[in-house]
């Protein structure tokens, strides 16, 4: 299994378009920051004009924090798109270069074959958010320093500098973990469809349908709270000005739940399918 | 002719004779102008239905004839008005002052005074002060301004001997948020008619002033 594993890694490092993906979020990455610069000071213009009637303001609220938040509201659209193209990319490409046969050839378990390629797409997608949490806070701290954070929901929330960096740390833990359910699911949809295009046409349109049902509301129902779809904004949850843990817990576990059963799904279905 | 002149002179005479200025806002007011400096530390609670805020730290300075200063290393909102001790906004411009008696606060007894604005410049139209006239001071103010409503201000002193308050409660009226559908976070939640009516709302803040360093004349 172990050596399943690396060769995996090595496969994922050695393709071009791996880094290439790579390359392309960095620069979404900046273009975000860029925007989110201008959009923050439109946001806190909107947020504190009523205030401005009756107090003074000392301190800056277009600081590093404001930017990070602005950034993981974006980055939870662009980020699964292409981690969904990397990751369904990695059994599509061996369908089409028919390496998958040779490798069925070997003295190989399709079950661990395709485990192997579930592990390390779970690992890319952990490496990836990790990376882009890194450069998200050393660039907008560089470019523009620490300071509270202001967030409307419902309420207009404040949080100290200290409190708003462990908050946006946590939204970028919870917010790995949907991006971990939307590349296990591409795997299982690379599984089923095998051709790439057809494949990334399927994962691209599963993410687009997933934004939309987010924003539609249920109504206080059990399939509003546990729908998938419903899960992958459980990050919001840490600007809250109290954070409801149970919730956060509760959507957390689910989204595993999910995960792994659209990865039960794709191992089972790989393991009953003809390689041919 | 001369029958009205008489009629004017008796209705508006003795008004516009009462209509001076009050000497205890003036031994009041002479107190304060003593302090040419200060600097103290400031503790910032707001309590507004929509806003949620963890309590803020600042330092404030004031030099005579200049704006008070703030500092802080977080983000902190200062309110417009509940800090000007020295009553030099109430007093730049003309006006006049009218007797309104005695009122009652948790059992003590202090003179009211409306301020009257005379000059079209103030910011004010008029102003309600409770006068501590056995300790030199202002206990309550209620200040209608001509753009940002009406503030009302508590203060509370560590001891009689104190010129500038330990504790200042600022009431005022802020118009509730109104933001854009589906700006900043989750929309679901958000009540789509109290978002489009807005509305106005009463907030308080709380400032708890502490580490006087007072320079007198």
């Amino acid at each position: 299994m172990k050596a399943l594993i690396k060769a995996e890694i090595f496969k994922l490092l050695r393709q071009s378009k791996t880094w290439y993906a790579l390359a392309a979020l960095l620069m979404i990455e900046g273009v975000i920051l860029f925007s989110a610069y201008f959009q923050g000071k439109n946001i806190l213009d909107i947020l504190l004009d009523n205030l401005k009637k009756s107090f003074y303001f000392e301190g800056t609220l277009l600081n590093g924090n404001l930017l990070v938040y602005l950034i993981l509201n974006t980055l939870w659209f662009h980020l699964p798109l292409i981690l969904m193209i990397i990751v369904s990319g990695s059994l599509t490409a061996e369908y089409k270069d028919r390496t998958l046969q040779t490798i069925m050839l070997q003295p190989v378990s399709k079950w661990k074959f395709i485990l192997s390629k579930y592990i390390v797409a779970i690992g890319f997608t952990l490496a990836v958010v990790g990376m882009l949490a890194l450069t998200s806070f050393t660039l907008s701290y560089g470019l523009f320093g620490k300071g509270d954070l202001i967030v409307y929901l419902n309420t207009l929330n404040f949080f100290p500098s200290g409190d708003a960096f462990v908050r946006l740390q946590y939204a970028f833990v919870s917010g790995a973990l949907s991006m971990v359910f939307f590349s296990v699911a591409s795997l299982t949809l690379a599984v089923i469809f095998r051709e790439a295009t057809k494949t990334w046409i399927v994962s691209a349109l599963f993410l687009i349908l997933s934004n939309l049902l987010l924003k539609v509301d249920f109504g206080d129902t059990i399939f509003n709270r546990v729908f998938f779809a419903k899960l992958n904004d459980t990050w919001q949850n840490f600007f809250y000005f109290n954070i409801n843990w149970t919730l956060v817990y509760t959507n957390s576990l689910l989204l595993c739940g999910y995960s792994l059963l659209f990865m039960a799904i794709g191992i089972l279905l790989f393991h009953k399918k003809d390689i041919g | 002719m001369r029958w009205r002149l008489l009629l004017w002179g008796l209705l508006y005479l003795p008004a516009s004779r009462a209509q001076g200025i009050d000497p205890d806002l003036l031994k009041i007011k002479n107190r304060m102008d003593s302090i040419v400096q200060f600097s103290a530390s400031l503790k910032l609670n707001v309590d507004v239905s929509f806003i949620n805020m963890p309590a803020k730290y600042a330092r404030m300075s004031y030099t005579k004839g200049k704006p008070l200063k703030f500092s802080s290393e977080d983000f902190v909102m200062i309110p417009k008005r509940g800090l000007d001790f020295s009553l030099n906004s109430l007093m730049e411009f003309p006006f006049i002052t009218v007797p309104r008696g005695e009122e009652i606060r948790n059992g003590k007894t202090y003179k009211a005074i409306n301020i009257i604005s005379t000059d079209k410049r103030a910011d004010f139209s008029i102003a309600m002060l409770l006068l501590d006239i056995k300790n030199n001071r202002v206990a309550e103010t209620e200040i209608n301004t001509k753009k940002d409503g009406t503030y009302n201000l508590l203060l509370q002193y560590e001891n009689s001997s104190k010129v500038l308050p330990s504790l200042v409660e600022v009431n005022f009226e802020i118009e509730k948020i109104r933001i854009p559908l589906n700006f900043m976070g989750k929309d679901t939640d958000i009540d789509r008619k109290k978002m489009r009516t807005g509305g106005s709302k009463s907030g308080k803040i709380f400032l708890q002033i502490s580490n006087y360093l007072i320079k007198y004349l």
